[in-house]
């Protein structure tokens, strides 16, 4: 094995190291400014414009709403922004909306934007329950935006909304 | 022992006059979506949920609407206003037209 003389094994190192650290520096200084959304952003401002749907999102609001506003706000969607397993992912939605004979939630409707079938679930609701707080778990296909939507008795719509990462797909 | 459409309703264990209750439904169910393949690959067919109805002392008190994004072996939980003594019954229905059916007694605690 050839040996290589000491000097010439020193300033390579050192120029290595040299080189190292630049790019350590530049790193640290260039990389605050583009960190990835996910861990810059948490929750989205609630005066936020709601995601934009896509195709068939859209079709299922017309159907559903037949496009009348929706608010954003009254509506709590919780659930965690990362998820392992696509295929197990509690959801709560709850609502501070009064639940009275005269004024109730009559429906609660859960979006997932990319799931193959977007419309997850939709629950019809009566004034004999108590205020809005419901759980389940779900499947998610991949990282999407999800949407929570309740239509009082008297017709408004609010919502909440949040984007949720997944790597495991849960839907085949 | 796994029994498909086997339903299971859990209530607090002391329920008064007019208390708002937590209720979880658990129904045994494979909420299979159509898109996976088993290990010959063959397709594995959709079966899953369509149709949940509760009712409180005979009357429908909420209906949810699923597809087969609900996640294998359904759960969920509402909140109900205990104004009346009477059976909680929660009804379902697939996607292969079978009715599964699970009911729990909502008894007031003397105490």
């Amino acid at each position: 094995m050839p040996s290589l003389p000491l000097i010439e094994r020193r300033s390579f190192l050192r120029a290595c190291g040299l080189v190292g650290a630049v790019y350590a520096v530049e790193g640290v200084a260039g990389g605050l400014n583009r960190l990835p959304a996910a861990v810059r952003l948490t929750r989205p401002d609630p005066d936020d414009p709601p995601p934009y749907p896509n195709e068939t999102v859209k079709r299922i609001m017309t159907e559903r709403f037949q496009d009348r506003p929706i608010r954003h706000g009254h509506v709590v969607l919780d659930m965690a922004e990362m998820q392992e397993d696509g295929r197990y992912v509690p959801v709560t939605i709850e609502s501070d909306l009064p639940m009275t004979s005269g004024d109730y939630v009559k429906g609660v409707y859960l979006v997932v934007d990319h799931n193959p079938d977007p419309l997850v679930v939709a629950v019809h609701l009566t004034p004999a329950l108590g205020p809005v707080a419901l759980e389940t778990r779900i499947k998610l296909k991949r990282t999407t935006w999800i949407r929570a939507i309740a239509e009082t008795s008297g017709g408004d719509l609010w919502a909440d909304y949040l984007k949720v990462e997944t790597t495991l797909n849960g839907c085949g | 022992m796994l029994q498909t459409g086997k339903t299971k309703i859990v209530l607090p264990e002391r329920i008064q006059r007019d208390d708002v209750i937590r209720v979880q439904v658990v129904i045994q169910h494979p909420m299979d979506t159509g898109f996976f393949r088993d290990a010959n690959a063959n397709i594995i067919p959709p079966w899953f949920i369509r149709e949940v109805q509760v009712q409180y002392g005979g009357a429908e008190i909420a209906r949810f609407e699923w597809t087969s994004g609900i996640s294998r072996d359904p759960m969920f939980t509402f909140r109900l206003r205990a104004d009346r003594e009477g059976a909680l019954t929660v009804t379902s229905r697939d996607n292969r037209d079978n009715e599964f059916s699970g009911s729990a007694e909502i008894a007031f605690t003397t105490t």
